[in-house]
């Protein structure tokens, strides 16, 4: 039986405490936060034995054998060096730490170690991702991608991005990349899982939308637009962050040379564009859109088959990454979130914060 | 009746936490007609205090706005400095996760209650809390739903943050009382209402599954007019002798859940409704409940038998307490108090 251990108790620390309960031969002994509290709170509601409000004394009480770090990200580094120098596997939230330097870092400290780091980037294990990672290797796209792009949606005007507007201190706001850094390594890592290359180019654009500059804001931004290129210019991607498109869709398109296939989180749905579905003559035009529409209703078939078979839960994503970890630890196989693929999410953002603060400048 | 009030001066500072809010600018505003001159106002970020400015310039009054987070013990000790009065009414209500609910509600009021202590002046701690608190499980409907009424021992199982986080607040001011000799009173409003607010309250009806069902007709509604609320909260700070004492407010006359909704559709906007009769939403949230803990939460526990049994089973409410300990009686009688609500709603509406 391993013993888990959450550090940080605030609103994710609650999906990880529900989602952990359900993996089998793991048991959450102890809760940490620097706010006695909130760790209570935790404590309370999952009944777990012991809480604390100092992460030292939590280490060496309980020896946890996983750790899960649901803090704000400028204390990841931190906290993820003092659990694997206690010999515990590491689950971190993301974003996984601020630099590339510090990621690379932990990496290497947790393979000298001989245990498993992974960052909490649940999209990755969502029903579609999984499906469109299925395809992929496959050999569906025909090769290599030639292009992807990636939308991923923010709402700023609900609760919490209110409460970090209007909080002049708020942690989000000592960020590099401020909002953009807290948020946009779901959209990011996407790319980064297909686009092979370690050390892409990146041109980058961003500013503080007419809303935020309206309401007193401007020192925030909230719209991005990123064009990513492999060095052998094999590969491009664009990336966009909106807070401003209305409804939101977090969808990543993955072009290839012969197919293509298209996932959209919010919808939970996986289309595939074969080159064969396009007709030469004029009937393209009244047979394609019914084929797409046959597909349309396939995924909402699947979407019904698998909430009738309790597989539909609002964070199957984050669930199915945890079991992906554990079964990675319990196996002693390669974590689920490839190191490499980390590490490259990671540059990306550094490289667009560096590209965006230039700008500002 | 005239009950005694505590020995503070109209010159003494009194702090209102969450002054910008929907009740608590009427409670700044209400002060100052009382006479009071010197009203700290804390609030978070926005919040509107021009109504409260212009009365306090018209009537002489400072209005000291102290901008902070009650999360920073900074923040907190600066607020309550020589305060003898707290009106804490800061809460976080918009947090839908148990955990931020309880940050910005049980954390702040622990550090406020902290530094209130520590500054040595304090003689009134008023906790604004709510109905939400309370767990009427084990009554019947129609039963009268007072303050004997049990607080909920598992509100983490409602599903809702709110009630969650409302619940450890006032257990940990009633531990503040009992254990530190914190002076509280503990105020929990019904449904308040008013211009400020808009729709047609969870209470009597819900459209979360696109058309508006209509829960509970017969039911009578908790309705506290904003006004009265103000009124209610203000006596709470100022009366003597009622330390570690909780108060139920609501108003008289209050109205059915069908009168109410009649109402509503006739003064702001028509709609179609679908009631749904009571023991069909009772047999709904049961198997809700069953199937979310079945499923492992693959559907929310939004509806369940600890929310019906508040929000639908339907009970009567009394106000006896308030109006014979603190000389309360609602200013606004329903009939004015819906017809200025109405009107606000209208104007939100765009409508005559």
């Amino acid at each position: 039986m391993m013993k888990v251990a959450i550090i940080g108790c605030g609103k994710i620390a609650d999906e990880h405490a529900s989602a952990l309960v359900k993996i089998p031969d793991c048991t959450l002994e102890a809760v940490c936060d620097s706010e006695e509290l909130m760790a209570k709170q935790l404590a309370e509601r999952y009944g777990v034995g012991a809480y604390f409000d100092d992460v030292q004394t939590m280490l060496k009480t309980v020896r946890p054998d996983v750790v899960h770090i649901t803090t704000p990200p400028q204390t990841h580094f931190l906290l993820a060096t003092m659990a694997l120098d206690d010999g515990a596997h590491v689950f971190v939230e993301k974003p996984f730490t601020v630099t590339t330097e510090e990621a690379v870092s932990l990496i290497e400290k947790a393979k000298a170690k001989g245990l498993k780091l992974t960052v909490g980037h649940n999209n990755q294990f969502s029903h579609e991702a999984v499906e469109m990672r299925e395809l992929v290797k496959n050999g569906f796209l025909g090769g290599p991608p030639v292009h992807m792009e990636c939308h991923f949606p923010y709402n700023i005007k609900d609760v919490y991005g209110q409460a970090f507007l209007g909080d002049k201190n708020h942690w989000v706001r000592s960020l590099p990349g401020k909002l953009l850094h807290n948020v946009i390594s779901h959209g990011i890592c996407k790319i980064a899982e297909y686009l092979g290359d370690p050390d892409p180019d990146i041109e980058a654009v961003g500013y503080s939308s007419p809303f935020l500059r309206e309401s007193g804001h401007d020192d925030i931004i909230d719209e991005l637009r990123v064009i990513i290129t492999t060095r052998d210019r094999a590969t491009s991607a664009y990336f966009t962050f909106s807070s401003q498109i209305s409804p939101g869709m977090f969808r990543f398109r993955l072009y290839g040379p012969e197919n293509s296939i298209v996932i959209d989180h919010g919808q939970r749905l996986l289309l595939k564009f074969r080159q064969t579905d396009s007709l030469k003559s004029f009937l393209n035009y009244f047979v394609a859109p019914r084929r797409l529409s046959k597909q349309f209703i396939l995924n909402s078939r699947r979407n019904m088959r698998r909430f009738w078979k309790g597989q539909f839960h609002v964070d199957h994503g984050r669930r199915q990454l945890f079991r992906e970890f554990y079964r990675a630890i319990g196996e002693n196989q390669d974590p689920p979130i490839p190191y490499d693929e980390i590490v490259l999410t990671s540059r990306i953002m550094d490289k667009i914060f560096s590209r965006i603060s230039a700008d500002t400048r | 009746m005239n009950p005694s009030l505590l020995p503070i001066g109209k010159q003494d500072p009194l702090l209102v936490t969450g002054a910008g809010g929907f009740i608590g600018r009427r409670v700044v505003a209400r002060l100052i007609e009382e006479g009071f001159v010197n009203i700290r106002c804390f609030v978070r970020s926005s919040g509107d205090l021009s109504g409260a400015e212009r009365l306090a310039e018209e009537r002489g009054a400072k209005l000291q706005v102290i901008r902070g987070n009650l999360l920073s013990t900074e923040d907190c000790r600066k607020a309550v400095e020589g305060v003898p009065v707290i009106f804490h009414l800061a809460a976080g209500k918009a947090y839908k996760s148990i955990p931020e609910a309880f940050l910005h509600s049980v954390v702040t009021t622990r550090n406020l209650m902290d530094a209130a202590l520590e500054n040595g002046k304090l003689r009134r701690f008023v906790n604004v809390s709510s109905f939400a608190v309370y767990s009427n499980r084990q009554m019947r409907s129609g039963a009268i739903f007072d303050e004997s009424c049990p607080m909920d021992e598992k509100p983490e199982l409602r599903g809702d943050a709110y009630a969650y986080a409302k619940t450890k607040q006032d257990e940990i001011v009633m531990d503040y009382g009992k254990n530190r000799g914190l002076p509280y009173v503990v105020l929990r409003p019904g449904v308040v209402y008013g211009p400020g607010s808009s729709g047609v309250h969870g209470r009597i009806g819900i459209d979360t599954f696109g058309p508006f069902l209509h829960m509970g007709g017969s039911n009578f509604i908790p309705m506290n007019y904003v006004d009265n609320c103000a009124d209610a909260i203000v006596l709470a700070g100022l009366v003597d002798g009622i330390d570690g004492e909780v108060f139920n407010v609501v108003d008289d006359d209050l109205p059915r859940s069908r009168q109410f909704l009649r109402m509503y559709k006739k003064n702001v906007e028509d709609f179609k409704s679908y009631p749904v009769p009571k023991m069909a939403s009772r047999l709904f949230c049961i198997l809700w409940e069953k199937y979310s803990q079945r499923t492992d939460g693959q559907l929310p526990l939004v509806f369940n038998y600890g929310r019906w049994s508040v929000d639908w089973k339907g009970n009567r409410y009394s106000n006896g307490k308030l109006k014979s300990a603190l000389g309360w009686e609602p200013r606004v009688p329903f009939k004015d108090a819906a017809a200025r609500y109405f009107e606000y709603c209208r104007s939100l509406e765009g409508r005559q």
